[in-house]
């Protein structure tokens, strides 16, 4: 059903926490809506999301109430009534922004509840936004996995200074290979690229063979006070060169989707073939 | 010999007595007599039929009046229920029947291995979310109580996508939790220690699969089934979980003497994510008291620190550990076996936790 769907979905995922998806999911957001985009962001760690703690929202509904809505309604809800919004208004030289949240579940249990075809039936109802960028949690799962199927970009980030996060790093992006991902759609992104380590950026590239879409630099004192503040880096920290990194980052994206509408074949995604997690991993055993 | 069913009797009782190095002295087919008339031979290798369950529950006392004989437990088929019964009363192990000579020496000396004849110690290490420091505390841990107790210790790596146990001791084992929790059904204790890779002296691991999607292949009944039989194997069993809760967790961790729950001190919020898992933890039909918080890269890590934390929390904590930045290179180039940073907090931390382990303080 190309057509129907308008968003550019960007996945922000990586094969181990801690690795600053969160941050990069969030100021990409503030990022491509202060180009003037409508964005929705949408924290699919659903068990530990920080989205809602780390902008200091507090949402009156949730991804689990839009579940439980689903069940009882027999599928009649639309995800516009379960988004929050991030608003920043500024009196100064600074940009105001605004985009939409959808949160995680308050309680660690109800994370159990959330149904695969839920959450895509959500993204599809948000097909009016220009962006929505998932924040996935690092694994591969069944929800990961349909999500990075719906995805237009899946931005892969890393934080190459420890070996077994590097052989993760690895062993994810031969895994998205395996299962079928283009090589096109995934993006790598190092974070903490210029922070003292043992093991260089470079070398990392000459493993996995691939060249880093985009490096983030390190800047952890500008993220734990953007943390502390709840509010992105472009206002807790604005001459960081890590904020202006997510600028470069963000704009990246949007110069794809001008591409796109320039030759005016509207931004839909080319559906991609359903294929459950079981079937990805007979493929992989059984050819 | 105790054995309830005559043909099996009389099966290896002609086993035995064809083999060299064994005398078989007496055999029974109840615990009573064995127990009034076997002192007269002065034994040192008691087979008992445990699958009776008379001989089962009077065991202990055999174990009392013959505190230097091996007493071996023989079952017609591997059974967890019974065998952890059995070392609970003190047994050296279990054998599964019919068996060859041979295999008594070889048990013998694997059960001699693992330890005092008590039921394994069973320790978890759950993250909320990754990056916690779980595999290094795991690790570190392990070896220290392998080194301090000299018994026999078991890693498991069941973090099942992205395993990282094997490249910190720089190991590419042959076996793996995936051939292990398949081929487990089929095995014996015997059968099964191989699939554990030595490391150094008293220390295995089961590795990690090698790729993520095997993890698919691994349920939980099956882990569950792996760690029982490898709790009849090694005294201390410390399995690294998943970041994060799944089944596969939940059922290890109601296995488990003590679950450490990790989280490293970042931006603060730690402590919340920690309070979500403790709540879930503690609470519903599972509802056990055995899960330990830990915090790692604790700045300053004193005892004001573990009291503002605790306090916080609304709860004890087991441990704070201070960052270790020598640790990083360490275990960067799976040194982990030979340049360890001795004379820190970090390593002094370590060392008390193991002690209070092997107590069975925990």
């Amino acid at each position: 059903m190309a057509g129907e769907r308008n968003s550019i979905i960007i996945s922000v995922f990586s094969t181990s926490s801690g690795n600053g998806k969160t941050i990069t999911a969030i100021n990409l957001a503030a990022s491509l809506s202060c180009e003037g985009y409508a964005v929705c962001l949408v924290d699919l760690d659903l068990q530990f999301g920080d989205i809602v703690t780390y902008l200091k929202l507090e949402p009156k509904h949730t991804i689990a109430e839009a579940q439980r809505d689903f069940i009882e309604s027999n599928g009649k809800i639309n995800a516009i009534d379960y988004l929050t919004t991030y608003g920043h208004v500024s009196f100064d030289n600074a940009p105001s922004i605004t985009f939409s949240v959808m949160a995680p579940p308050r309680m660690v249990y109800d994370a159990y509840n959330i149904e695969v075809p839920v959450v895509e039936k959500l993204l599809r109802d948000m097909n009016y936004f220009d962006f929505i960028i998932l924040d996935l949690n690092a694994a591969f799962s069944a929800l990961n996995l349909a999500m990075l199927d719906m995805s237009t970009i899946i931005n892969y980030v890393g934080v190459v200074d420890f070996l077994p996060s590097v052989k993760n790093f690895k062993i994810g992006y031969d895994t998205l290979i395996r299962f079928e991902y283009e090589e096109s759609k995934i993006r790598l992104v190092e974070n903490r690229a210029n922070s003292q380590k043992l093991i260089s950026g470079n070398d990392v590239e000459r493993l996995i063979g691939e060249k880093f879409f985009h490096r983030l630099p390190n800047d952890f004192p500008s993220v734990n006070k953007a943390v502390r503040e709840g509010r992105p880096l472009m206002y807790a920290a604005p001459n960081s060169a890590l904020t202006k990194s997510f600028t470069e980052l963000a704009r990246k994206y949007t110069r794809h989707q001008e591409l796109i509408q320039s030759h005016q074949l509207g931004a839909a995604p080319v559906e991609n073939n359903k294929q459950s997690w079981i079937s990805k991993v007979m493929n992989v055993f059984f050819g | 010999m105790v054995e309830s069913s005559p043909p099996m009797l009389e099966t290896l009782s002609n086993t035995l007595k064809q083999a060299e190095n064994f005398e078989l002295l007496s055999t029974y087919d109840n615990f009573n007599a064995a127990l009034w008339q076997s002192a007269i031979y002065n034994p040192n290798l008691f087979l008992m039929d445990i699958d009776n369950e008379e001989v089962l529950n009077n065991l202990p006392a055999f174990v009392d009046i013959f505190p230097e004989a091996v007493i071996l437990g023989m079952m017609s088929n591997w059974d967890a229920d019974i065998s952890y019964k059995a070392q609970k009363m003190g047994v050296t192990g279990c054998i599964v029947k019919p068996f060859k000579p041979s295999e008594i020496v070889e048990s013998i000396e694997l059960y001699k291995k693992r330890g005092k004849p008590k039921p394994s110690q069973i320790v978890t290490f759950f993250s909320p979310k990754g990056r916690s420091g779980r595999t290094t505390l795991a690790a570190l841990l392990a070896l220290e109580v392998a080194q301090k107790s000299n018994e026999a210790v078991a890693l498991i790596d069941a973090d099942l996508q992205f395993g990282d146990l094997p490249i910190f001791f720089d190991l590419e084992p042959q076996h793996t939790v995936v051939d292990a929790v398949h081929d487990v059904k089929l095995l014996t204790p015997l059968a099964f220690a191989p699939y554990f890779h030595e490391i150094t002296k008293n220390l295995y691991l089961l590795s990690s699969p090698e790729r993520p999607e095997y993890a698919e292949l691994v349920d939980a009944q099956g882990l569950v089934e792996v760690v029982r039989m490898a709790g009849h194997i090694f005294r201390y069993l410390f399995i690294d979980l998943p970041a994060g809760f799944n089944p596969l967790s939940i059922a290890v961790s109601n296995f488990a003497n003590t679950n450490f729950v990790v989280a490293m001190i970042n931006t603060g919020l730690e402590v919340l994510h920690m309070k979500r898992s403790l709540d879930l933890l503690r609470t519903g039909e599972n509802r056990k008291e055995n899960h330990c918080p830990i915090f790692t890269r604790v700045n300053p890590c004193n005892a004001e620190q573990k009291a503002k934390l605790e306090q916080q929390l609304g709860s004890p904590i087991a441990a704070i550990f201070p960052n270790e930045y020598n640790l990083v290179s360490v275990a960067n180039s799976g040194r982990i076996l030979y340049g360890l940073p001795r004379d820190t907090l970090m390593m002094k931390t370590i060392e008390n936790l193991a002690k209070e382990i092997i107590a069975g303080k925990l």
